[in-house]
């Protein structure tokens, strides 16, 4: 038996952990000891990482649609015929009729490739991925006021610090080794402030639990700096050194006193208060968030709002005190830092700078385009409307992530011509013309990066199941036979280009990762040995912006049609689009079917009892599910987790988006319920006719 | 020849070198320089002896986390199912293991074996020899020397050896070891009386390093007293993450599950490692959750640990080795939670 060191494939956390190979199959899972962010500890997913590589439904070979059913071909004729149709499209309706969508679940160097294969070879910038769905608020809001875009202290300073301030995040279940270290703090003394409409688990554990409404966080932080300002907690120093704009922000700031924001809030003007001296005082104080403040039509300003509340504190550049969004998959920080985003390149070098265009020209050795490409959401609305002719789906299924099903089912009806590259069959390969039968991630080499900027590497345990090729070989070898050359030995080369071209990878390399568990960017040359916490001394854009923001209610709220508001989000035992796991067979057995939670005063009025069916409908749509009565939902909000094709949340969710980020506003939307639940029947047993039964 | 014998250090490796010929050789060995792992050896001087617990504990050879148990082919012209046993007939030697797995083998063998048999452990079981080395120096996480479970054995095992600076006191404890100890015997020599001497001093020195002392007979007393209160247990239940870290890890615990896999070549039945931390593992036709409160399950585990099992299999279901208190996110582990009890205890006598 040989035990590879490689990482964890579901969430940001980036545990490090052995995949047990013995006769070439995977035959288990076990955490790594001494990496700095696990210790030895897994999570359920984590400790099951290894059963669904092998599962029959494994996509093993190439597949094309003829006469409407898909039929099993040889990759000569699929690439052949992939290169051939978008080589069509593009001469007939021009690049920007091809949408790309790269994959936060692919490693770092297949979505460098895929970044250059859209810009490269396809000429357009239409490429994003889902970070659009999850942290597209985070990267415009903290490039904007800090120049960079991720969690800047590290995990394992966690454990040390004093003030704990999570906003919007289930962090014991959806980063639940990062919620290990939060309750390890918190044993070791740390104050801890929840900020959520849910009871969630993590809320259990808190000192002060903060119930705002949703879609209320930008009133709500504002009210904390209010206080902040007006006890004079504020770090006057650390302002005027270091950050710009803050009269213009103080301004707007007069406005939300503690009473106005309880008006809008929900949320004690008191408890405001309470959290603004405890947050402001202690100095080892880390804020974190996720996705309760991006996913709202105000998402960016949300995150903005987190942004001045770390400048106004001084909270920031130093260990154990900083701003940290949590990242969801486990490399979504990595598929942004390779420029899977419509309008940057590799290291956020953006599109429409001359200089960083000329760069990738001189190195790609072709003409790039220079408007910034359609966002995933654009790329839906554009299908739907006929103007975007082919999309490429790399390792993503917009068919259950994606808000307002319905409407891109019909998109995707609507395409020419449809690309599915993908592990396991799903929901969108379905629409599929092209299916390309990908590599998971252990049967592969490369470089995820984790949500604290660690970059690891990615060891390969066996060799690829059936007729599948990992990701990068697949782009390579489509953009050989579009006449583009892409060659690479292996993954390290590729990782040699990126770092050539990427300042903050300048120093990754593969043979750096080898020992040790990875380098935390920006490692800007071979020497340098990696960044666990960002700014310090000065912001990466030199001076933090103060940038205004003010309230703006949720573009659905509840009315007298449709009163309750719906949150959607994960659960512990499901992850995402629930490819992986529910081939998994303790995690499918789990949570086998989705439910809606709903807070027992509602139950009681609408006449729902637990565990009894429901209707959930919205302006969008309608989905059957399960009832389930808890206190965990306060009331006139309900929860549903979107993992489940068989009541599809996403079916509900409303499309209206962030104007700067594109996020769609999954956190709140607006539903009605209806009881199922028909009288009792009594069921009778039927007389038996014994004499018939009897055996001659 | 004698069951007890001294091996020179620089024989050690020959000896392993002659056992790999006929078995899958298995050790603890550093693992890109970032941690120790049990797996097969390729170069025998790479062994790393003074390691600590692994992780998972070595029952993962014996019952593993993913086994395949047979194969369903149905022919098309044949009407009968065509069944294929798949266990394991490998035979291993795994060297290296800590006395806490050697005696949690012990009781491994009554669950498994005793009463109904179950053939594929047995398999696994009957083809493997576990070379087990005292602890000289036992981890902070450590606590067999409360239960009689470590750092040294009296018996359950195939061959123990210890450390005594130059040489290996070998000492041989069932037929299977002491085949492995005679086909090399002139690597041997008789042991001395300063053999003996030394061996006793390792002992000592040994059990004065333990940093934990837990005496779980305290701990079960108070929960048969019922002075454990239902309010302790809500608050361990709140704070488990569900991770299954414990029962994985555990040397002891033996909860699985069994599915199908539908391949083209046929169906195939697999076991694999469940926990009986998850809700639904008790789940029950039509979808009736009998434990779906944390609290029945994380109690139940302890009870399981601490009452069941010395009532069924006579022995407490923990060894002390501390792969728990290593991996629980919660810090929920059999230690703390004892630790803990004891000092509500204390403080209830004190009131």
């Amino acid at each position: 038996m040989n035990k590879i060191l490689t990482v964890c494939p579901y969430c940001g956390c980036g545990c490090g952990l052995y995949l047990h190979v013995e006769n070439g199959k995977i035959v288990g899972v076990s955490p790594s000891r001494s990496h700095p962010v696990n210790r030895g500890s897994l999570c359920v997913k984590g400790w099951n990482a290894y059963e669904f590589v092998a599962h029959p439904d494994r996509l093993k070979y190439p597949m094309i649609r003829h006469n409407g059913e898909l039929k099993r071909s040889t990759w000569n004729e699929a690439l052949t015929l992939v290169a051939a149709r978008l080589d069509e499209i593009k001469r007939k309706h021009g690049p920007d009729s091809i949408g790309i969508l790269s994959s936060a679940k692919c490693t770092n160097e297949e979505n460098y490739l895929m970044m250059k294969f859209a810009r490269a070879v396809l000429g357009t910038n239409n490429i994003d991925h889902c970070a659009r769905l999850c942290h597209s608020s985070t990267v415009g809001g903290l490039a904007t006021a800090f120049g960079s875009g991720a969690m800047t202290n590290s995990i394992s300073e966690i454990t040390d610090a004093k003030v704990l301030f999570v906003i919007g995040s289930n962090t014991t279940e959806q980063h639940p080794i990062i919620g290990m270290h939060m309750l390890e703090a918190v044993d070791r003394g740390a104050t801890l402030i929840v900020a959520d409409p849910r009871r969630t688990k993590i809320a259990e554990f808190a000192h002060i639990h903060l119930r705002q409404k949703s879609g209320t966080d930008v009133a709500l932080l504002m009210g904390i700096m209010n206080s902040i300002v007006n006890e004079g907690l504020v770090d006057t120093d650390f302002v005027r050194r270091r950050t710009e704009n803050f009269d213009t922000f103080e301004e707007v700031l007069r406005r939300y006193s503690p009473d106005v924001v309880e008006g809008i809030t929900g949320v004690k003007a008191n408890d405001i208060r309470r959290v603004a001296r405890i947050y402001a005082m202690e100095k080892r104080s880390m804020l974190f968030y996720a996705m309760g403040i991006t996913q709202h039509i105000t998402g960016v300003d949300n995150v903005r709002a987190c942004a001045n509340l770390v400048m106004l504190t001084g909270h920031i550049g130093l260990p154990m005190s900083g701003l940290n969004p949590l990242r969801g998959q486990n490399n979504v920080q990595g598929a942004c830092d390779m420029g899977g985003l419509p309008n940057v390149y590799s290291g956020y070098q953006t599109v429409t700078d001359p200089r960083a265009r000329k760069k990738f020209e001189m190195a790609w050795r072709r003409k790039l385009p220079e408007r910034p490409g359609l966002t995933l959401m654009d790329m839906m609305e554009k299908a739907y409307d006929g103007s975007l002719k082919a999309m490429y789906i790399m390792g993503e299924n917009p068919l259950i992530s994606d808000p307002d099903l319905n409407h891109v089912k019909e998109a995707l009806e609507r395409l020419e011509f449809l690309v599915v590259q993908d592990i396991f069959p799903n929901e969108t390969s379905e629409y599929a013309d092209v299916i390309l039968p990908a590599s998971s991630y252990a049967e592969k080499d490369g470089t995820f990066t984790n949500t604290e900027r660690r970059v690891q590497l990615l060891r390969k345990a066996i060799e690829p199941i059936g007729e599948s090729k990992p990701d990068w070989e697949i782009i390579c070898e489509l953009s050989n036979s579009m006449g583009y050359e892409m060659n690479y030995r292996g993954t390290y080369e590729i990782m040699e280009e990126i770092a050539l071209l990427t300042p903050s990878y300048g120093g990754i390399l593969h043979h750096r990762l080898q020992e040790g568990f990875g380098l935390q960017w920006p490692c800007h040359d071979i020497n340098h040995s990696g960044t666990p916490y960002l700014h310090r001394k000065k912001f990466a854009r030199g001076l933090g912006t103060f940038i205004t923001v003010d309230f703006v209610p949720p573009d659905e709220p509840p009315d007298s049609e449709y009163p309750f508001m719906l949150t959607t989000g994960r659960i512990y035992f499901r992850y995402h689009t629930a490819t992986m796991c529910r081939r998994t067979a303790v995690l499918e057995r789990e949570e086998p079917e989705s439910f809606v939670e709903i807070n027992p005063d509602d139950a009681e009025r609408l006449g729902i009892k637990n565990r009894s069916m429901v209707k959930v409908s919205s302006r969008r749509g309608e989905i059957e599910l399960k009832a389930y009565v808890t206190n965990r939902t306060p009331e006139g909000i309900v929860f549903i987790p979107f993992h489940f094709r068989e009541a599809a949340a996403n079916i509900l969710t409303n499309p209206a988006t962030d104007p700067a980020a594109k996020i769609p506003e999954y956190k709140v939307c607006a539903v009605r319920i209806e009881s199922l639940a028909k009288p009792k029947k009594v069921r009778r047993i039927p007389s038996v006719d014994l004499e018939a039964l009897r055996i001659t | 020849m004698k069951n007890e014998l001294i091996l020179d250090k620089n024989n050690l490796s020959y000896w392993l070198r002659q056992i790999r010929k006929n078995r899958e050789l298995i050790g603890p060995l550093m693992n890109d320089g970032n941690d120790i792992v049990f797996k097969s050896v390729d170069r025998i001087h790479e062994l790393v002896l003074d390691c600590p617990a692994s992780l998972p504990s070595p029952k993962e050879f014996i019952f593993p986390q993913y086994e395949p148990m047979l194969r369903m082919r149905q022919a098309s012209n044949v009407k009968r199912q065509e069944i294929t046993d798949l266990s394991d007939e490998t035979k291993r030697v795994i060297f290296g293991v800590r006395s806490c797995d050697i005696s949690a083998l012990g009781l491994l063998d009554k669950f498994y074996l005793e009463g109904h048999k179950d053939p594929y452990y047995a398999e696994r079981r009957r083809n493997t020899l576990f070379i087990s080395i005292v602890c000289n120096d036992p981890a902070p996480t450590c606590f067999c020397i409360g239960l009689g479970t470590g750092p040294y054995l009296e018996k359950g095992f195939d061959i123990q050896i210890t450390d005594l600076g130059d040489r290996y006191f070998v000492q041989i404890g069932s037929p299977e070891g002491a085949k492995t100890v005679k086909a090399m015997s002139f690597l041997f020599r008789r042991p001395q009386k300063t053999d003996y001497e030394d061996q006793y001093e390792v002992f000592l020195s040994s059990k004065a390093r333990f940093h934990k002392r837990i005496n779980l007979k305290g701990i079960r007393q108070m929960i048969l007293e019922e002075k454990v209160k239902d309010d302790f247990w809500q608050w361990v239940a709140g704070r488990c993450f569900e991770c299954g870290g414990c029962v994985y890890d555990c040397p002891l615990c033996t909860c699985f599950t069994v599915t199908d896999r539908e391949y083209p070549y046929g169906i195939e039945r697999i076991r694999l490692w469940d926990a009986c931390m998850f809700k639904g593992f008790t789940r029950m036709a039509g979808g009736v959750l009998p434990n779906e409160a944390m609290v029945k399950r994380t109690k139940r585990w302890y009870y399981h640990k601490l009452i069941h099992y010395p009532e069924k299999l006579g022995g407490f279901g923990c060894v002390g080795c501390g792969r728990c208190t290593i991996t629980c996110p919660g810090k929920i582990d059999m230690a703390s939670i004892a630790t803990k009890l004891k000092g509500l205890a204390i403080s209830e006598e004190e009131k």
